[in-house]
């Protein structure tokens, strides 16, 4: 069987190109550096609220949505690169190789939840520095980046959908753009769901991001038993990772076939 | 001799209803130089990509090696070595993991690769260069890139879209002889199309002219080029007052059609060219006719049938320089067909 192997050369190749091209990471990581640093200080008296859990800072309850923000808006960036190997010819290059085909797009996905996962701890190692603090020690931290790189695998799904769809890079980063802000504020990312209006409170019920976001600010601030967040998190991923898997097969069988 | 490659009734038509293969047939033979030229649009690539399992025929049959192209697509894939019309190679990674990463998708590995990638680098000229990005390669290293790539594995078949168009002639020239020594020396079987048809005429063994997803030539050079049976004279002219222009071609061919021993008459571009017997006694015949017109007669050239005269004829189109530059400006490729 190849498909190991081939998909070990795929991740290895999929890397060198983000090492060699830092500025892709330096623009993902920007704008949740920015959170970090900047919307959290402004927003630091919004702790003083009614309704805000009591007890602790700005940084420690909006850092959860932040490490989703990123995971979310990297994760809909995903879709750009195999647009490139479509345009560029190096797809068909691979296609008339021996290579197993589902290495291909393994070899892409488990890249992108690599790469999620390496900003979220330069984001986790930041924020702890700015004294964010995690009540379930390491154990907690690794489940985290499981959610957080299962949640951006999850979405990844829809950015090669698109891209294989559109073939262009454009759509594909401008329609992750148009989405991250608006989920991500009508989502529990960065304030209580009580702060919200009720209509959006109903948005939020939906939102996905809530659900993750949930899970892991419940790993930060309680214990891992305290409330049925994480598995709930878990469940809502799947599914959507079973819908945006399904029709990134889909569009890969049409683009291999 | 063993046929590896046999194509029947081939026929292709993309989604938009573009028929762009219609009912081909032809066969290549084991360790042949092949040539497969047409004019742009005549259904080269697209029948290079079925042929090399990247896009499925709509009808007819075809096998590489003996291989169905539809049930034993993996197989096939093994054993050939396919250089696209736009060359892809990674901008990010160097040369050599270039080179590696082909080899490593097809099952080489460790000492026995690397040595094979050293050499094929060495091969192309891109020693110095192997460890230096791909990206900020110029157009013919990434082409010569392209194409040491594509042999990693050894292929027994190579199948090359325009191999040398957008290189400088030196490197053209290099390029050619590899390809040649690599047809002679290791028996690989070459299938080719290339804009270049005083080499394809060197080279190729035997040829297909393709029109229009038609095949409306085949047979060794020699053959194609004795049918024509004519010399071939090119002519430029101008009138009195120093212009030319398709009235003026127009005026030409009446005047021609005084002359005995024309086969036919084609337009050349900026010219006619008339194709007649006996060349040689036809030109002082032509010569006098214009001097009696009032049409002057800038240059002439006569010369024996080249497969440029073969190609005009069956397609009637002539393969200009124009054509070649904007066609390496354009590398972007246009991506995969959909079904
Ligand atoms: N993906 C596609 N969808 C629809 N039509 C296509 C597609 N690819 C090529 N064609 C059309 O099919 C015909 C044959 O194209 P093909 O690329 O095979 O020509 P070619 O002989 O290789 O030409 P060239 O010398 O310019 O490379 C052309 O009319 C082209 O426009
Ligand atoms: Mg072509």
């Amino acid at each position: 069987m190849t498909l190991f192997s081939d998909t070990r050369y795929l991740f290895v190749r999929a890397l060198k190109k983000l090492v060699r091209n830092p500025i892709l990471i330096f623009f993902s990581l920007f704008q949740p550096i920015i959170f970090l640093v900047l919307f959290t200080q402004l927003f630091r008296r919004f702790n003083e609220l009614p309704g805000f859990p009591p007890g602790i800072s700005y940084l420690q309850y909006a850092a959860a949505g932040i490490l989703l923000q990123n995971a979310f808006s990297s994760a809909l960036q995903a879709g750009t690169s195999i647009v490139d190997d479509i345009n560029y010819g190096f797809l068909q290059k691979m296609l008339v190789t021996q290579v197993a085909r589902p290495a291909i797009l393994l070899g892409r996905l488990s890249s992108d939840a690599f790469r999620v996962t390496v900003q979220s701890v330069i984001i986790l190692v930041l924020a702890y520095l700015l004294g964010f603090r995690v009540n379930t020690g390491l154990p907690g931290i690794l489940l985290m980046l499981f959610i957080i790189a299962f949640f951006g695998l999850a979405w990844s799904g829809i950015s090669l959908a698109l891209g294989m769809r559109t073939r262009s890079a454009e759509t594909v980063f401008g329609i992750g753009g148009f989405l991250t802000f608006p989920l991500l504020f009508m989502s529990t990312a960065l304030v209580p769901v009580s702060f919200m209006p009720s209509w959006m409170q109903d948005v939020s019920k939906f939102n996905p991001i809530s659900y993750a976001v949930n899970a892991v600010r419940d790993l930060s601030l309680a214990g891992f038993y305290s409330t049925n967040a994480v598995l709930e998190s878990i469940g809502v991923i799947a599914l959507i990772a079973v819908i945006t898997m399904s029709a990134t097969l889909y569009m890969f069988r049409k683009v291999v076939s | 001799m063993t046929e590896v490659i046999n194509v029947k009734d081939l026929t292709l038509t993309y989604a938009d209803g573009t028929k762009a293969v219609q009912g081909i047939s032809f066969s290549v033979n084991e360790g042949e130089f092949f040539g497969f030229l047409g004019p742009n649009g005549a259904g080269k690539s697209t029948t290079i990509k079925i042929l090399t399992t990247l896009l499925h025929k709509t009808s007819g049959t075809a096998s590489v090696v003996g291989l169905d192209i539809e049930r034993q697509a993996p197989l096939i894939r093994k054993l050939i070595g396919v250089q696209s019309q736009d060359t892809s190679v990674d901008p990010e990674l160097t040369g050599r993991e270039n080179m590696l990463l082909e080899g490593h998708l097809q099952q080489m590995h460790g000492k026995e690769l690397e040595e094979r990638v050293d050499s094929l680098l060495n091969v192309v000229g891109l020693k110095e260069a192997a460890d230096k990005r791909a990206g900020r390669y110029s157009g013919g290293m990434k082409k010569r890139l392209d194409l040491a790539s594509v042999l990693v594995h050894k292929p027994k078949i190579m199948f090359l879209d325009e191999p040398t168009t957008g290189l400088d002639p030196q490197t053209r020239a290099t390029v050619w002889d590899y390809l040649e020594q690599l047809n002679k020396s290791e028996g690989i079987t070459i299938f080719l199309t290339t804009q270049y048809l005083e080499e394809a005429d060197r080279l190729c063994q035997r040829l297909c002219i393709v029109d229009q997803g038609k095949i409306v030539a085949q047979g060794t050079p020699a053959e194609l080029k004795s049918e024509i049976g004519a010399d071939a004279i090119t002519i430029t002219m101008k009138d009195g007052q120093g212009k030319s222009d398709d009235s003026l071609k127009a005026k030409g061919r009446q005047l021609l059609q005084s002359l005995p021993n024309i086969m036919n008459v084609v337009d050349s571009g900026n010219g006619l060219t008339i194709y007649a017997k006996d060349g040689g006694y036809f030109v002082p015949d032509l010569v006098r006719a214009f001097d009696k017109s009032d049409i002057k007669l800038v240059s002439i050239n006569l010369s024996t049938p080249s497969l440029d005269d073969v190609f005009l004829k069956h397609t009637g189109k002539r393969i200009r320089v124009e054509e070649l530059q904007k066609q390496t400006s354009s590398m972007f490729s246009r991506g995969r067909g959909s079904r």
